[in-house]
């Protein structure tokens, strides 16, 4: 149970600072948090809580709880980042006007199989999205409301990415 | 990605803690600043509210003076609170929320998240306090959660004000799924005085569908997280509450027992609202028992003291409450009686249009004797719905 949990208990700031710092090290540490990328989140949420004392009631309870769902919203971040980077190549492997050479025929052979792996709505959708066309023509012809297509090709290219990330993709060609 | 184990945090703990220490510097220097802000954002808000509405906003729009994060906070909070007592000054300062924070930036709000909330919330809260203006609001709350990051205590708030709206207007479903989200906030964020509140909210929204049951499992919920020391008004309502629920639910003893061990939190209060909701969960939890005259007496009672306070719909309701006790008892002369008395007092007030033909109705059907039970809480529950929503129309067929 927090010191603060008693809101009449009322510690200065330094102080509770002192006594969380031991669980936020747990925290970074067990979600992977590089030391770098720390500062911003440490940061944000402990100057919310500096605004909002008056109104949280259990302050450690409340930052833990915060940096908890930040630690989650940086690798959901990473995690888009990473798809995005895969969907821009893909797009561009697709759309590449050179006669193929042997590695970029290698890749659309891994992306194909890849492809072929994922669910028959995935496979649909992104096959017509690396033919060309624009998310909302896909929603009209996979019958998708203009709503909800930008999150179905999100969890169709989270699908791609880590086929490709556990596939033979990562393979390097020996120097 | 998942948690990692933390077996392996003593080995690379260390690293955080040249971060850590910058961070905590930062934050300590910053309080003192914070705290100077929001005593100046609370002169600036009395002296704000001295000004006619329309000079509000001329200060609002143009002057830099009255442009900060906490005063938007203030309005936010003092809308909320106007809504009990005056809708046009809640609205009024809900839009004044929204053009404060929507003039300013994220680097004066101390980040981006920040300024979404307050945003998000300032909309919300228009939303909450002007239910015409309710779903554009609640539409441009749910574009600002959705252009970037908020916090979760914001979310929750903006997510709250939602499902209050949506219980006013008798959307119970999405009341109940958007009180969930905002449980599942304060449960992952160890607000627990928050927690009951919430479990309290959701309780009025099953208790208005009609499901007593679900009503009273979430209002003992609710009564083990709230801090009576915390906020003694919202406890002693969800004790009020699940009284009430006990003896519609046919559970007289139950409620009497309660009661009689809340007798004191009321006492406490010691205001004259306090003592009348008292004193009229007496008379429910008496007829309930059987005891008829012990009712009687206590309706009368509360009947006549909310007449002489002119607070109209309460006086309504009750005397609707000994009308139902006085049909039961197949005294048709007495429920007669009290409907020419009803209409005699109520038509010289200000009530709402449709409430009146609601009471209209009553008295109608008491004069040629036709007054049913049924018809007695059917018009009841009218009156206790169009108190929320202004826009409900009265049905004779009720």
């Amino acid at each position: 149970m927090s010191a603060l949990d008693n809101p009449q208990v009322d510690i200065s700031l330094e102080e509770f600072l002192r006594n969380v710092r031991p669980r936020l090290k747990t925290l970074f540490v067990r979600y992977g948090i590089p030391p770098q990328d720390t500062e911003d989140i440490l940061q944000q949420a402990l100057l919310a809580l500096v605004y909002q004392r008056h109104v949280v009631r259990d302050p450690e309870s409340w930052l833990m709880g915060t940096l908890r769902n930040k630690c989650l919203l940086y690798w959901r971040e990473h995690r888009r980042k990473l798809y995005e980077v895969v969907d821009a190549a893909v797009l561009e492997l697709m759309a590449d006007p050179i006669p193929p050479a042997q590695e970029t025929t290698d890749l659309r052979r891994d992306l194909a199989i890849a492809l072929e792996h994922l669910p028959e709505r995935c496979r649909s959708l992104l096959s017509l999205r690396y033919q060309g066309f624009e998310p909302t023509e896909v929603a009209a012809r996979l019958g998708y409301s203009q709503a909800s297509i930008s999150k179905v090709t999100n969890r169709c290219l989270a699908a791609l990415t880590h086929r490709l990330l556990t596939s033979r993709l990562p393979r390097r060609k020996p120097h | 990605m998942k948690p990692r184990d933390p077996s392996d945090e003593n080995a690379s703990g260390d690293a955080y803690d040249e971060v850590i220490d910058r961070v905590f510097a930062v934050t300590v220097a910053v309080e003192p600043e914070v705290e100077r802000g929001r005593a100046h954002a609370h002169a600036l808000y009395q002296e704000l509210l001295l000004h006619p509405a329309a000079r509000q906003n001329l200060l609002v729009s143009n002057s830099a003076r009255f442009r900060s994060r906490m005063l938007c906070e203030l309005l936010i909070q003092g809308s909320h609170e106007a809504g009990f007592n005056d809708p046009a000054q809640a609205a009024g300062l809900a839009r004044l929320a929204i053009t404060m924070a929507e003039s300013l930036t994220a680097e004066s709000c101390g980040g981006r998240e920040a300024l979404n909330g307050l945003r998000a919330k300032a909309w919300a809260q228009l939303g909450n306090a002007h239910h015409p203006a309710a779903d554009r609001a609640f539409a441009e709350t749910k574009e600002r959660c959705e252009q970037g990051e908020i916090g979760l205590l914001d979310l929750a708030r903006v997510l709250d004000l939602e499902a209050s709206l949506r219980r006013d207007q008798r959307r119970f479903g999405e009341a109940s799924l958007l009180l969930d989200q905002v449980i599942r906030i304060y449960q992952r964020l160890g607000q627990w005085h928050l927690l009951g509140r919430a479990f309290k909210q959701k309780s009025m929204a099953c208790g208005e569908a009609g499901d007593v049951e679900g009503e009273m499992a979430l209002l003992r919920r609710a009564l083990d997280l709230l801090d009576p020391n915390e906020e003694p008004r919202t406890f002693l309502a969800a004790r009020h509450n699940l009284i009430t629920a006990l003896h519609q639910s046919g559970r007289p003893r139950e409620a009497f027992s309660l009661l009689f061990h809340t007798r004191p939190l009321y006492l406490k209060m010691g205001d004259r609202m306090s003592l009348l909701r008292m004193r009229w969960l007496e008379g429910l939890v008496a007829q309930g028992l059987g005891r008829v005259e012990q009712a009687l007496t206590a309706y009368r009672e509360v009947r006549k003291a909310f007449i002489e306070l002119g607070l109209d719909y309460d006086a309504a309701l009750a005397s609707l409450d000994l009308a139902g006790l006085l049909v039961e008892q197949a005294r048709t002369a007495d429920v007669r009686r009290l409907a020419e008395e009803m209409l005699i007092v109520f038509s010289s007030r200000d009530i709402h249009r449709e409430a009146m033909a609601a009471l209209h109705f009553f008295c109608h059907a008491a004069q040629v004797e036709k007054v049913e039970t049924a018809l007695v809480q059917n018009v009841s529950d009218f009156l206790k719905r169009v108190r929320t929503n202004p826009a409900l129309r009265f049905a004779a067929s009720v």
